[in-house]
């Protein structure tokens, strides 16, 4: 394979929290890359920091030292409205607990981050119906998300990351608030548009049985990274995930029980 | 502990709540101010002279202050219930750590009481200084200065201000807290008050909105066109219809607005365009009755605001309008006493103009006609035919067929029809004026004397009681008086004498009050007044002026309240312009305070709630601001969204509002509940009243913006270190 750019560069990031006598240092000094394409899972128990790198990441906080590169941009360093613009738009996020606006339709919220930088409709009625006819969303599009499942509201939420073609794609415990089969169904998505459109997926689990779709892992604890997984090209996703259950069993009794 | 903890929820729901605070502060001090209306200057001021009418006025005060207490009764219900149920969270926290329910009642009513405590201090502060300075301000407007000032402070005031206040926060959170007793730990840490996106069925909304217009439209025909019908109970229907019908349109427009979002795909990805009319929607939607409850609130306001400055404008015009009044003081009887003492010396420099009215009926012809009926001296046979001649036709086939019974005066008649009913009522037995009177009173008016022939006389018309537009030009009698002096034609024959009648005289208030009250009178050369009196009817009365000398160093009403005093002492009786005077202001005073206070307060209260209601969702929504900005929102077009949000929200209920009261306003023009005499002024005062209710509005308006704008600066992604 080519050697392709980096999409995102993480370089030495530190975050921490408190004064100085109770300082916390959530990150301590992560540095790694992610290539166009990739589905990168990022594994670690609570409390590990993989959330607080996600929103470093995210431009949600901002780091104390380092930098976060987008295609060789220091996003880290911009100012509020270049994050605006680039939120929505260069990078879509898909959280834990949707955050779809429950006064708004599937379909409005899917096209709230066009209208929001301003893009045209038009165009984007095609790559809806396709979002939508993939993510099997096509019925609820009039639906308010009260009248939705968890799976279906967490698909709505998809599209409308997806919409706007950002990108890298956020992905904070995606599966958290959904029961296993809607969260296999969702994972299976997600790696469809990961492998049909190249999309860039960075996810944050500490579920094994999603991160098992990604195509590689990085185990973080106590704001540094510790260990990564790289999924083989002839490994199933089944195979993977035992590995996955192996390594966390290794660590010292699975996600739950990291102390 | 508990108090720390008391003292601090107080001070942080008056921080967050600062708007609702703001307004029981206002309420409190127009509380006070109503209240303390007994201790206004200009209410002592009348007090001497209508002391009555007066009474009856400030026993009405408590029925307003009531009314005022128990609209705001609803508002505080309304707040706090935002406010408990925001906090829901917490109070379950509470009871999770042990406190008892009875405890946590407890501790939010002494939350309340130290709300309602410093709202007290402020308002009665505000409402004492307020008091003060309108006591002032109109006792100086209206009493040209003379009325004396005293400081309005009342004590009574307070203590029912504050009983009241408290009495109604008491009852409403005792409510509220019942309703909290009864629920539990459970539901109170984890159900939150929102709703589920009820937006109904098309088909239902739009029948939402076609009964909603149609009841409107029923109201508003109803108002124009009958409202006076079966003795005035259609007001209420129509009040009740209105109402009705504003509560169903808001229903329907609200959820239908949802159209308005998903119609237009071009306006769909415009900004935040979707967003907006779906938060909208949801704001009027989900509280459509609230919304109809204010519109119908702002409407009667609206009503009230016009209905009071219409009387402040026609009374005020007409509080110093003498065009026909022209004697400041009328002492009755015409004893030698009156005379001598109002040419002393204490009262002389008070004096201009003496002059002695004499006035009596005519005697009756001596025997009595074929039914044992008095015969009357006067023929007016002729005069009548010509009046009845000068008839419109519909008024003449109705006069000559013997229908109608009755009449009426008044500036709407035509002229023929008036004149001939105050003389069939008054000339078979007229008052006579002597000559020498009358004229007394044109000297004063500087007016020449009437030098009447001994065979003429005058026709005279009260002024204070006969409404004609313009008493002085009767075109109509001046045209047939003319023609027949030319003529040589005699309308009318006094004991067997023909007499001719002179036209268009001056005519003036006879009196300075209201001790004589005639409509019309023959004013008659002297000799004929002493021939044809019927001497038992004989009165006689003294007017003088205040010297325009006197009124030009001291104004008009310094001197008026000397020469009341020194006149009081003489113990004549009398009537002076004071009274008349007095009498107008009360209507005024009366009419207005009342009303527009009403007026202002049911818009204070529609303001309120539209503002707590947006502000309430704005923060049960917080977390959608969150998520726009997510989506690359920026503060400054999430900020535009809501500023659109707030207006539209201002702007639905206050425009079907200013229809229903300019529907209203016309009724009540029309069935004259409003009187407007300088159509001059109208314009000016209308807008400037106008301008008061867009000011409360508006400022009210940007309140809620400003705070809603401190919200989304306060937006921070709080992330969950996991």
């Amino acid at each position: 394979m080519v050697s392709r750019a980096k999409l995102l560069e993480v370089q030495d990031l530190q975050k921490n929290y408190g004064k100085k006598s109770n300082l916390t240092k959530a990150l301590n000094g992560v540095s790694f890359d992610i290539l166009p394409g990739e589905f990168l899972g990022i594994m670690g128990p609570s409390g590990s920091g993989k959330t607080t790198l996600l929103n470093c990441i995210a431009t949600i906080i901002k780091p104390t030292s380092g930098r976060v590169l987008l295609n060789g941009e220091n996003i880290s360093a911009f100012n509020s409205k270049d994050l605006a613009e680039y939120r929505g738009s260069r990078i879509g996020y898909l959280f834990q607990d949707f955050e779809l606006l429950d006064n708004l339709t599937g379909q409005e919220n899917i096209l709230l981050p066009l209208s929001i930088h301003g893009m045209d409709f038009a165009s984007a009625r095609n790559k809806l119906d396709q979002l939508a006819s993939f993510l099997e969303i096509t019925d609820i599009l009039n639906k308010f998300p009260a009248q939705m499942s968890g799976g279906q509201k967490q698909r709505v939420a998809a599209a409308r990351c997806l919409i706007s073609e950002p990108d890298i794609v956020l992905a904070d415990e995606p599966t958290g608030a959904l029961d296993t089969r809607s969260a296999k169904t969702l994972m299976n998505k997600l790696e469809g548009i990961n492998k049909s459109s190249e999309r860039t997926i960075l996810m944050v689990s500490h579920d094994p049985n999603a991160a098992s779709f990604c195509s590689r892992i990085l185990f973080i604890q106590d704001g540094v990274i510790f260990h990564e997984l790289r999924r083989k090209h002839d490994e199933t996703q089944e195979q993977f995930y035992e590995r996955i259950l192996q390594l966390l069993a290794q660590l010292g009794g699975g996600s739950a029980n990291v102390l | 502990m508990f108090s720390k903890l008391i003292y601090r929820n107080a001070k942080r729901s008056r921080k967050e709540n600062l708007i609702y605070f703001a307004t029981l502060v206002t309420a409190i001090a127009s509380f006070y101010i109503i209240l303390s209306l007994g201790r206004q200057d200009v209410i002592l001021f009348l007090k001497e002279f209508e002391s009555d009418a007066i009474d009856k006025l400030l026993a009405l005060m408590p029925i307003v202050y009531l009314f005022a207490l128990f609209l705001l009764f609803f508002l505080i219900l309304f707040a706090n219930r935002y406010q408990l149920n925001r906090r829901s969270k917490e109070f379950g926290l509470y009871l999770m750590l042990g406190m008892r329910k009875e405890r946590l009642v407890v501790q939010l009513l002494a939350e309340g009481f130290l709300t309602s405590v410093l709202a007290l201090i402020g308002g009665i502060l505000i409402g004492g200084f307020l008091a003060e300075i309108i006591s002032l301000t109109v006792s100086k407007l209206v009493g040209q200065g003379i009325i004396g000032h005293q400081v309005s402070l009342s004590l009574g005031a307070i203590i029912y201000t504050i009983i009241g206040f408290l009495a109604i926060q008491f009852i409403a959170l005792v409510i509220l807290g019942g309703r909290l007793f009864n629920q539990e730990v459970h539901q109170l840490l984890y159900e939150q008050m929102d709703q589920k996106q009820d937006m109904g069925h098309v088909k239902g909304n739009v029948l939402h909105i076609i009964v909603g217009s149609v009841l409107l439209g029923v109201a508003y025909w109803i108002a124009l066109y009958h409202l006076i019908d079966f003795e005035g109970m259609l007001v209420f229907v129509a009040l009740a219809l209105g109402s009705l019908g504003t509560i169903f349109f808001m229903r329907g427009f609200g959820k239908l607005l949802g159209l308005l979002a998903s119609r237009s795909e071009r306006k769909s990805t415009k900004g935040l365009h979707t967003f907006t009319v779906r938060q909208f929607q949801e704001n009027i939607a989900n509280r459509s009755t609230s919304v109809a409850v204010t519109s119908i609130l702002i409407t009667l306001s609206i009503i009230l605001i016009a209905d009071g400055a219409s009387t402040l404008l026609s009374s005020g015009s007409d509080l110093y309008n003498r065009s026909s009044s022209v004697y400041d003081f009328t002492v009755n009887g015409n004893h030698s006493g009156v005379e001598e003492f109002l040419t002393s010396e204490t009262m002389v420099v008070y004096v201009e103009d003496l002059n002695l009215l004499e006035m009596g009926r005519m005697r009756e012809q001596d025997g009595l006609t074929g039914d044992g009926m008095a015969r009357s001296l006067v023929d007016w046979s002729n005069l009548r035919e010509q009046l009845i001649m000068a008839l419109p036709s519909d008024d003449r086939e109705q006069f000559l067929s013997g229908e109608t019974q009755g009449y009426t005066i008044s500036s709407e008649n035509p002229e023929a029809l008036n004149l001939l009913g105050i003389l069939e009522i008054d000339a078979t037995e007229p008052y006579l004026i002597p000559e020498s009177s009358y004229n007394g009173l044109l000297k004063a008016i500087g007016e020449k004397p009437l030098n009447l022939l001994s065979d003429e006389i005058a026709l005279y018309f009260n002024p204070d009681f006969v409404q004609f537009d313009d008493l002085e030009r009767l075109p109509v009698l001046d045209d047939m008086l003319e023609k027949a002096a030319k003529d040589g034609h005699r309308l009318m024959y006094i004991n067997d004498q023909a007499v001719s009648i002179r036209p268009s005289i001056p005519m003036r208030g006879l009196v300075a009050d209201r001790s004589v009250e005639i409509f019309t009178a023959f004013i008659v050369p002297d000799r004929m007044f002493e021939q044809l009196l019927n001497t038992e009817t004989y009165r006689s009365y003294w007017n003088f002026r205040i010297p325009q000398t006197l009124q030009d160093q001291h104004g008009l009403m310094k001197p008026l309240i000397e020469a009341r005093d020194a006149l009081k002492a003489s113990g004549f009786e009398f009537e002076s312009y004071l009274q008349n005077f007095g009498r107008k202001l009360f209507y005024v005073v009366a009419g207005s305070y009342t009303i527009l206070y009403m007026g202002f307060l049911f818009l204070m209260i529609a303001c309120t709630v539209l503002a707590l209601q947006f502000l309430t969702q704005m923060k049960q929504t917080g977390q959608r601001y969150l998520t726009l900005s997510m989506l690359g929102a920026k503060r400054n077009q999430m900020k535009r969204s809501m500023h659109r949000q707030v207006l539209w929200t201002f702007l639905l209920p206050l425009s079907l509002a200013c229809v229903s009261a300019v529907v209203g306003i016309r009724a009540m023009i029309a069935f004259v509940m409003i009187h407007i005499e300088h159509q001059a002024l109208l314009y000016p005062i209308a807008f400037i009243f106008a301008s008061f209710i867009i000011v409360i509005v508006a400022v009210y308006g940007i309140a809620v913006a400003r705070s809603a704008d401190h919200e989304i600066d306060r937006l921070r992604w709080k992330p969950n270190v996991d």
